[in-house]
């Protein structure tokens, strides 16, 4: 453990959506960067039943990607289940606290609205889906970064272990908030340690536990290895095709599946054709969805859909080197 | 939900009362404790508010830094910690407001460098709450998983119920938390605009309460597995365990009639294994709003009966330090241990009829037992946990 903090156990995937930023849930649309951010209220108006008026963008983007999750389970495979809510984001609800603090820092004494202030609180958006949803309990906020959502797959893994909870709704969620520079320079992007491709939001999610009913796939193991000076290894193709063929070795051994790698957005210089000459094909989801801190969820919430019998690696490292590796199995 | 030996192997803080938990609580219980003052800090734009600043000429980024690294450092030095056992532990922070101050601090100096000339928009550079983990992981060489939990009040408290939680699965050996919170005009304002601050004094379970102050603190607790710590462990303190829950019925109430925090406090009493009766005294969460503390109160006189044992808030001699508030209120408690005594409840006066109890109002000795911690907040969430004190 220690320096590599991993789950090697894996966990069933009962359902999953995926939500990128021109907020059509479980398909991939062509959007522009320069329209962002596109209005969820039509989006709110059909998964809800209902406008969520109060809220900000963030909130509904989080509680209409977790519906969509829910809603495609059957309600029996659900009843008396202990359900914990697991959300990670990277930047938060932006979008709440900048009109908010824009207001309080007016010359002439602008008008902080209240409502304004709840809805930018860290965990208003959990409670939020907590109420919609009907879940009590375990209900986590988690936010580290690009590393968000990894966290917080490692974390429902142990209380899925611990047994606390039956199931875990697991949800990366994040949202543009203008301008195109803010946003990179929250997410520390700079020229030399990204991809280079548009900016982004997205709201995606993954329901992992045990049902007797119908699952989708596994996540196979997260590995969050903290040691520094991964940067360099992970940017170079041979380096990357060494970590997914290691970890594949340990986590599907021999098994005759299609390999498929998820590159996160940190991994610069990715040739397909030589990793397709070993054996593997790399699967972009981010002309989808679009650079943002939780992209990932969107990545293995898409895998989980895709319909293929496949095995897949999502590897990316954070700014500082850090290096997260997540392995899942669609079926 | 945690149960088995986990040790506090270390703990500091930093809070308006002192540059240490140490001298924070030797002040507590020395009396030598202020009202809530107006705000001095040169990034807070309204001066009516008062608020328990933690005092330092640095400017306000400056000393939020200090404040984490004095916190931090304490703690360190308190656990004995070598360089290898720092890198192996994993970090988990709470945190509402993370590193915003940078972007307030930065916005108000331009302000200031420029004066008549029209103000620019604010800007958002932080790289959300996660950034105050990545920070002190680097800083400190810390290697082990690092999560940052952004949940309002609740955030360092639920992080210490997590990381007791994933030390007894033993995922690690060791969990660093962290508890943050710089003052900002974001929380400020934000709770003046829900009319939840008492501009006077924060009173705590008393009949004249109206409201909360904040305050600003940082805090650094330290949790070890016994089997780490060893056995003959000479440390005094366990963390006996604890229970999170989150409501979904109310954004900013646990509910008054009590209900909530008497099951919350009895699942966290199971899950220590420790009886109602063999409860020496209550940390309590104690805000000082009128529903928290009617929810608190009723919920506590629930579980106890007739039997309540002493009740101190700190919020009247520290102010409410929101995602800190677990961490920090956790270092400063037990620092009072060390002293022997525990605190007395400022800012109360008159019983409130609809509680039917009076905090503890005199220092009084600190028996070794189990001491009850609570925290509620935004959004349903509340915490609540045991701490051992050995002879």
């Amino acid at each position: 453990m220690n320096n590599k903090n991993k789950i090697i156990s894996s966990i069933p995937v009962v359902a999953a959506s995926y939500l990128g930023p021109a907020l059509t849930p479980n398909l991939d649309v062509a959007w522009d960067e320069a329209q962002l951010p596109l209005s969820p209220d039509d989006l709110v108006q059909k998964i809800m039943g209902q406008p969520l008026r109060r809220a900000g963008r963030f909130i509904k983007l989080v509680c209409c990607g977790a519906l969509v999750c829910l809603k495609s389970v059957p309600a029996e495979d659900l009843k008396g289940k202990k359900i914990g809510i697991f959300l990670a984001t990277g930047l938060g609800n932006v979008d709440e606290i900048l009109p908010f603090i824009t207001q309080v820092f007016k010359e002439d004494g602008g008008f902080p609205s209240p409502n304004q202030f709840a809805n930018s609180v860290s965990n208003a958006a959990a409670f939020f889906l907590a109420k919609v949803s009907e879940i009590k309990g375990v209900v986590l906020t988690i936010s580290q970064e690009e590393l968000s959502f990894e966290s917080a797959l490692w974390l429902a893994q142990s209380y899925l272990e611990s047994g606390d909870i039956d199931l875990a709704l697991v949800g990366g969620c994040d949202v543009f908030t203008p301008t195109v520079a803010d946003y990179r320079e929250r997410m520390d992007l700079r020229p030399d340690n990204h991809r280079s491709m548009p900016m982004g939001e997205g709201s995606s999610w993954l329901l992992l536990g045990d049902t007797s009913g119908k699952k989708i796939g596994n996540i196979l193991s997260v590995e969050l290895d903290y040691n520094s000076k991964t940067q360099q290894r992970l940017s170079s193709n041979e380096n990357i095709l060494s970590e997914c063929e290691k970890i594949a070795g340990r986590v599907i051994g021999k098994q005759n599946k299609q390999k498929i790698i998820l590159p996160g957005f940190r991994l610069i210089d990715m040739d397909h054709s030589f990793f397709k000459d070993k054996g593997w094909k790399v699967e972009d989801y981010l002309p989808h969805c679009g650079i943002h801190p939780t992209a990932i969820a969107y990545g293995l919430a898409r895998a989980m859909l895709s319909g293929t019998s496949a095995f897949f690696v999502h590897c990316n490292y954070h700014a500082s080197g850090r290096k997260t590796l997540v392995t899942a199995e669609s079926t | 939900m945690s149960k088995g030996t986990i040790d506090i192997r270390g703990w500091g803080a930093v809070t308006t009362l002192g540059w240490s938990a140490r001298e924070s609580a030797k002040n507590l219980l020395s009396g030598n404790v202020r009202q809530a003052d107006f705000c001095t800090s040169s990034h807070l734009t309204n001066r009516e508010f008062k608020a328990f600043e933690v005092p330092s000429e640095k400017n306000p980024l400056d000393k939020s830094w200090a404040m984490m690294d004095s916190a931090i450092t304490e703690a360190f030095s308190r656990a004995g910690l070598t360089a290898s056992e720092i890198a192996e532990s994993c970090l988990l922070v709470g945190t509402t407001g993370g590193l915003f101050i940078r972007n307030e601090y930065e916005f108000t100096e331009i302000v200031r460098q420029n004066p008549g000339k029209e103000s620019p928009p604010i800007a958002c550079r932080n790289r959300g709450p996660g950034e105050v983990a990545d920070a002190i992981a680097q800083k400190y060489g810390i290697k082990g998983l690092a999560m940052t939990f952004s949940m309002a009040c609740v955030s360092s408290s639920h992080a210490l119920v997590v990381a007791a939680q994933l030390l007894e699965q033993e995922k690690f050996n060791r969990a660093i938390v962290v508890g943050f919170e710089p003052l900002l005009n974001l929380t400020l304002q934000g709770f003046a605009s829900l009319l939840l601050y008492d501009s006077e004094q924060c009173r705590p379970f008393c009949a004249n309460r109206s409201g909360m102050q904040l305050g600003e603190a940082s805090s650094c607790v330290i949790l070890e597995r016994r089997a780490v710590s060893g056995q003959n462990s000479k440390i005094r303190y366990q963390f006996a365990g604890g229970y999170l829950f989150n409501d979904n019925n109310s954004l900013t109430s646990a509910g008054t009639d009590g209900e909530l925090v008497k099951k919350v406090v009895e699942q966290s009493l199971t899950n220590a294994g420790v009886a109602v009766r063999d409860v020496v005294a209550i940390k309590a969460h104690g805000t000082g709003t009128r529903d928290n503390d009617l929810s608190e109160g009723r919920g506590l006189a629930k579980v106890f009966g007739k039997h309540l044992p002493p009740v101190i808030s700190l919020k009247g001699a520290i102010g409410h330090t929101l995602g800190a508030a677990g961490a920090v209120e956790t270092a400063l408690w037990i620092s009072c241990l060390e002293e022997g005594m525990l605190p007395r409840s400022f800012g109360f006066t008159q019983i409130d009829p609809e509680l039917g109890f009076a905090p503890s109002q005199v220092n009084i000795p600190a028996m070794d037992g189990a001491y009850l911690c609570t925290f509620f907040g935004f959004g349903g969430t509340c915490t609540s946990y045991i701490i051992i004190k050995n002879p």
